[in-house]
């Protein structure tokens, strides 16, 4: 086949995808970060003004945006250690169970299946003031709180019960990385009459620090993309205390037209996803050659480790590189 | 093989376990066992382990899921959803994987460059562009209907990657014998190389269809009314009605979450094989 044709028949293979990538995700891309600098309001498309910064400096003054990042934030807080630390530990609880370790994957990772709607619909049951957690508090003694109709408690209470929903997910992944660890290094570090913790400190967490760094930054992102289940059991409320970031924007932009300013947030929440993603890039590369230096324990560890799996860790990061 | 006191630990460890995973569990057990209950029933029993207990069977065992059923539009939510996520599925593998063969086996000017956007695409968060998203649909006069739900969904980044990464790996000659053979590219894409990747396909297939089933906001802000919802959205449109019971509720959230389960456990192989080669942005 010449030349010609052949990056001609690339191009129509190419086009649908390319077209439809044009229209929702280009054009959509570049209109946000124009909009962004605008009063576009699409209940009155005629007036529309260039208004340069003043938007980015509104926002920051607008006391719902404040609200819904701070509450964003709380999110961030709860649900990023509860969640990887949950499903690491329960990750390593049926790496070590060796019977009925069919039933742990499926019984933990159920709740993932669901989604986040059904969940929601459900929690707001057993959070109700009547409901089944009031009762088995009851049972323990502990009175009757008020859950998601409360301002101080409604933004914990969502927090938990986005941590008892995705944790499974993680636990899989970790589970995936913990049996793919070598065994001979663990071998090794009996022979040295290592403890459990300096087993854990020097051989699995290194070990699996790709797969750690990959969870804390999903899990953060995912936190910081909180929505339906705010929006399904409060509303955003009571009295906003469980409204975000997403939440803001769709209200903006979906319910009040104002495109502009919705769109100066979306530019913004992008901002924040994608500094994100650095910073926790950044801190565990740091982390990792600060440690290294007081540990002879554990460049001895390493040293053995590298004797074994030098060869499929060049694989790994090979692999990782390419993706 | 276990010495005793290891299989003594073992056992002990597993013991906990199962009472950990139960008590993990105990939302979901509570909705399965009371959607089969009437409300005083559900009040009834909250204060005594029977909470966590199916009723006697009896004639109304299966009344909630009755009420659900042929009582409200229930069912027609359930055929939405699964035609929107057919029809997703379909022009989704046309379109994506056509683009994912072009960026793995075909030359044409720029690929390398594509391909390198497409990865960049893939970090862009939804949540950015869907006001723009829902503006178009609005403009176009596609709100309530099925093009104006589907038409942004089709192409997507990590199914073209996911795509592209399979092709790259078919050999050459099948292509060359194939031409000698006189077929067009195009009917070598749908009558050879789909057919050879079924793998990927599964797993793209599988991830749209989870994607549309799961689907919240997008869908809540195209179908603000009528018969076209999709599970999710009528699922609220039903609790949200005051005629609705609790048993009602549970029995719906319950009956949503079946197909899922079902697409979950034939197709585990697939889903983990997404998981790993997208790094688990898609689930």
């Amino acid at each position: 086949m010449t030349k010609k044709s052949q990056s001609l028949l690339g191009m129509s293979f190419f086009g649908p995808a390319l077209v439809l990538l044009c229209i929702f995700l280009f054009l959509p891309m570049i209109l946000t970060l124009v909009f962004s600098f605008t009063d576009f309001f699409a209940l009155n498309p005629n007036l529309i003004h260039f208004t340069g910064l003043s938007n980015y400096f509104e926002v920051f003054q607008d006391e719902d945006f404040v609200m819904a990042f701070l509450n964003t934030v709380k999110f961030v807080l709860i649900i990023v250690p509860c969640q990887c630390l949950g499903a690491l530990g329960l990750a390593m609880l049926i790496n070590k169970v060796t019977y009925c370790k069919k039933y742990f994957k499926v019984a933990f990772f159920i709740p993932v299946v669901m989604s986040l709607a059904v969940v929601s619909n459900l929690w707001i049951q057993i959070y109700s003031p009547e409901g089944i957690m009031n009762a088995i508090l009851g049972f323990f003694g502990i009175e009757a709180q008020p859950f998601i109709n409360s301002a101080s408690q409604a933004l914990p209470s969502i927090a938990f019960m986005s941590v008892w929903q995705g944790m499974g997910y993680q636990m899989i992944i970790f589970l995936g990385a913990l049996q793919g660890i070598n065994p001979a290094l663990y071998e090794a570090a009996d022979l040295d009459h290592a403890s459990a913790w300096r087993k854990f400190i020097d051989i699995t967490l290194p070990e699996i620090k790709p797969i750690c760094i990959f969870v804390l930054i999903t899990v953060t992102i995912g936190a910081f993309r909180m929505l339906v289940q705010p929006m399904v059991m409060t509303g955003g409320g009571p009295s906003h205390s469980t409204y975000t970031v997403v939440y803001d924007i769709y209200e903006t932009g979906t319910v009040n037209w104002e495109i502009g300013m919705a769109s100066t947030l979306a530019i913004v929440f992008a901002f924040f996803v994608m500094i994100l993603t650095v910073i926790q890039n950044v801190v565990t590369r740091d982390k990792d050659e600060f440690n290294d230096k007081p540990r002879h324990n554990k460049r001895r560890m390493k040293s053995i480790g590298r004797m074994f799996v030098k060869d499929t860790e060049a694989e790994y990061v090979d692999q990782s590189r390419e993706a | 093989m276990l010495t005793k006191a290891e299989k003594r630990k073992q056992i002990v460890l597993t013991a906990l376990m199962i009472f950990a995973s139960l008590f993990f569990l105990f939302p979901v057990i509570w909705m399965i066992c009371n959607s089969f209950k009437t409300d005083a029933a559900i009040t009834a029993d909250m204060n005594s382990i029977r909470a966590f207990l199916p009723p006697a069977f009896t004639q109304d065992f299966f009344k909630n899921y009755i009420d659900i059923l042929f009582g409200t539009k229930f069912m027609q939510y359930m055929g939405n959803t699964l035609l929107y996520a057919a029809i997703l599925i379909v022009l989704g593998i046309i379109v994506n994987g056509l683009a994912g063969y072009a960026l793995a086996k075909l030359k044409f000017p720029g690929r390398d460059k594509w391909m390198l956007v497409i990865m960049m695409l893939m970090i862009v968060p939804m949540e950015t562009i869907i006001t723009i998203h829902f503006l178009f649909i609005a403009k176009m006069g596609l709100l309530n209907t099925i093009v104006g739900y589907v038409l942004p969904g089709i192409v997507n980044p990590f199914n073209i990657y996911l795509f592209r990464q399979t092709f790259i790996s078919l050999p050459d000659d099948i292509y060359e014998a194939a031409q000698l053979d006189h077929c067009s590219p195009m009917r070598y894409f749908f009558t050879m190389v789909l057919p050879m990747c079924k793998s990927v396909v599964a797993t793209v297939a599988v991830f749209t269809f989870l994607g549309v089933w799961n689907d919240y906001l997008w869908p809540s802000l195209v179908f603000t009314s009528g018969d076209l919802l999709t599970a999710q959205i009528g699922l609220n449109a039903i609790t949200a009605n005051d005629n609705t019971t609790m048993g009602m509720t549970l029995a719906v959230i319950t009956m949503v979450t079946i197909p899922v389960i079902i697409i979950y456990s034939f197709f585990s192989k697939q889903i983990v094989e997404g998981v790993v080669s997208t790094g688990g942005k898609e689930g």
